[in-house]
């Protein structure tokens, strides 16, 4: 199994409902414990995110284009974060889910380092590592319906612009969509097979110009009007 | 990469501790400048007590210590673990080689744990220069040159206290002022040729190919070549992101940086060669005055190191 994300770049409009709904899940999930907050109320909060949204230009105007661009871990096949950790707290599961263990981590930030994606945040406040855990919590949770064992950042998504499934099997969604759309991954340059992947904005369809709509408009009411005419 | 006052600290004193443990015990093997017991078994000391310091240094880098016992355990793969396995071994095998040399021991016994203090010192150099070159986002630190740099300049560091103590001690100080003098050479052409590879940002990622939009991106036409920019980093205050990896240096203050570690770290200690007055005071001073100018070097190479996350955060090249 391969399990990881689908993240749509041409539906997701950067609402952030991932990241939030993320940090809720999370931060009551035994998988890692409490997300730290700090000062949460005060002039510079700060805390522990598994999914952060960014947001870019790409191109000039007026050839340009706004991309909201979410980040969370990637679940890669060669995972470096797991590799260099010295003390086994970093694992990688059957299912491709890459889960730090809370009682083994030290804190010493190796992993982060060899995150290129900043999957990884350190929590102050037990000194150790944390990083999405891909709800593992909730996807195989048998007291849920079927359609609610996903990770959460995928219910919440307003767009759909999130999908959760297996990349090892061709028939699943995520596998087809990914084909269909010429899904990529990121920085595959650094050789970490990354499995979750991006879709690329779709090719917007022409807007039809005012002529154009009168005559569309005609020709439907002609056609709607025919029947009761010849009647 | 934030440069972190315990780790610049660690590589630094553990690396002329080790560079001088590997001197001494090969000086001791090969009979080389025929050094006292009293020189050796002190610069073999000098050594693990710079060691341990940095050891101790590095453990204040943890942010959850008490698991730091796990460390051993990942031997077959983390170069932070392999570390720690060799550096834990050193102790015990430096230790006892030691207790030989003040006894005066000779014998076979000594001469392989000699060897083996040299091997092991030599592991834990390279296994600490590993753990920076191993790491792929990070493109200063993911050449070979940073292993290099990591041996050679650990040996350099320890060629200078090991002339100091041969000053002290030793009948004749200038075979080790010789040592001193090629390792200082060496080290400064490996730091030279450090920084003119990281110089070379041909291979740079760029925030286009962070995000996937190199080859172009459909838009309300086709954008072809496109480059980004960030509009919005997402967070109302820094985050652990930025705090470890945002650090930022001016260019202008690399450039003097550099010229101060020059000068500190091989400059001013290469002319106390050249002038090679044989007194232990001025080559300690020497010797010390490197491990300043190598304290510098050290907090550049994390202040000069940018890690692919900082694409995301708008960075347009690594």
């Amino acid at each position: 199994m391969k399990l990881g994300l689908v993240i749509d770049l041409d539906t997701c409009v950067g609402c952030h409902a991932c990241a939030t709904a993320c940090k809720e899940w999370n931060a009551s999930s035994k998988v890692n414990g409490a997300l730290s907050d700090y000062e949460p109320f005060g002039a510079e909060p700060s805390g522990v995110w598994f999914n952060r949204v960014r947001h870019y230009e790409v191109g000039d105007y007026p050839e340009n284009k706004t991309i909201n661009f979410p980040v969370c871990c990637m679940h890669c096949a060669d995972a470096d974060c797991v590799t260099v950790c010295p003390t086994g707290a970093s694992y990688k599961r059957d299912d491709g889910i890459v889960l730090v263990d809370q009682d083994k981590c030290m804190g010493c930030n190796l992993c982060a380092w060899a995150c290129p994606y900043g999957a990884r945040e350190l929590d102050q406040v037990p000194g150790t590592m944390k990083k999405c855990t891909l709800c593992v919590d909730r996807i195989y949770d048998e007291m849920l319906a079927p359609e609610d064992r996903q990770p959460a950042c995928v219910l919440a998504c307003p767009t759909h612009a999130r999908m959760f499934g297996d990349f090892d099997d061709p028939q699943s969604e995520v596998s087809r969509v990914t084909a269909e759309r010429g899904g990529f991954g990121l920085l595959p340059e650094l050789g970490y097979a990354p499995v979750s992947r991006y879709l690329p904005p779709r090719q917007p369809q022409p807007v039809i110009d005012a002529d154009d709509a009168r005559a569309l408009l005609e020709r439907g009411l002609a056609s709607l009007a025919s029947p009761v005419i010849r009647r | 990469m934030k440069p972190a006052v315990s780790i610049i600290f660690f590589t630094v004193s553990s690396g002329a501790g080790l560079g001088l443990l590997a001197l001494v015990a090969l000086c001791d093997t090969f009979a080389f400048g025929s050094l006292p017991a009293h020189a050796l078994w002190r610069g073999a000391l000098l050594g693990v007590v710079l060691v341990a310091a940095g050891l101790a240094s590095s453990v204040l880098h943890l942010a959850n210590p008490k698991n730091a016992w796990r460390s051993f355990s990942r031997f077959k793969t983390s170069w932070l673990s392999r570390e720690a396995v060799f550096a834990a071994a050193l102790f015990p095998v430096s230790g006892l080689y030691i207790v030989l040399v003040i006894q005066s021991k000779g014998g076979a016994s000594r001469i392989l744990l000699a060897i083996l203090t040299c091997a092991l010192a030599w592991a834990v150099l390279i296994c600490t220069a590993m753990i920076y070159a191993s790491l792929k986002p990070i493109r200063q630190w993911h050449t070979r040159w940073t292993p290099v740099n990591y041996v050679l300049l650990g040996h350099w560091s320890g060629a200078l206290l090991l002339w100091a103590i041969a000053c002290a001690y030793a009948t004749r100080s200038a075979p080790f002022l010789l040592v001193a003098g090629v390792f200082g050479l060496a080290a400064l052409a490996a730091k030279l040729a450090y920084w003119h590879s990281i110089g070379d940002d041909a291979q740079a990622l760029t925030l286009e190919r962070a995000i996937g939009v190199r080859e172009g991106v459909h838009g309300p036409g086709p954008i072809s070549a496109a480059h980004a920019r960030l509009l919005d980093v997402g967070h109302s205050h820094g985050t652990f992101l930025t705090s470890e990896f945002g650090f930022q240096l001016a260019q202008r203050h690399a450039r003097g940086l550099r010229g101060v570690a020059l000068a500190l770290g091989f400059g001013l200690p290469l002319a106390w060669l050249v002038v090679g007055v044989a007194h232990w005071q001025p080559a300690l001073a020497a010797a010390v005055c490197c491990i300043m100018g190598l304290l510098v070097e050290r907090w550049l190479f994390f202040a000069e190191a940018k890690h692919t996350v900082r694409l995301y955060h708008g960075d347009p090249r690594t």
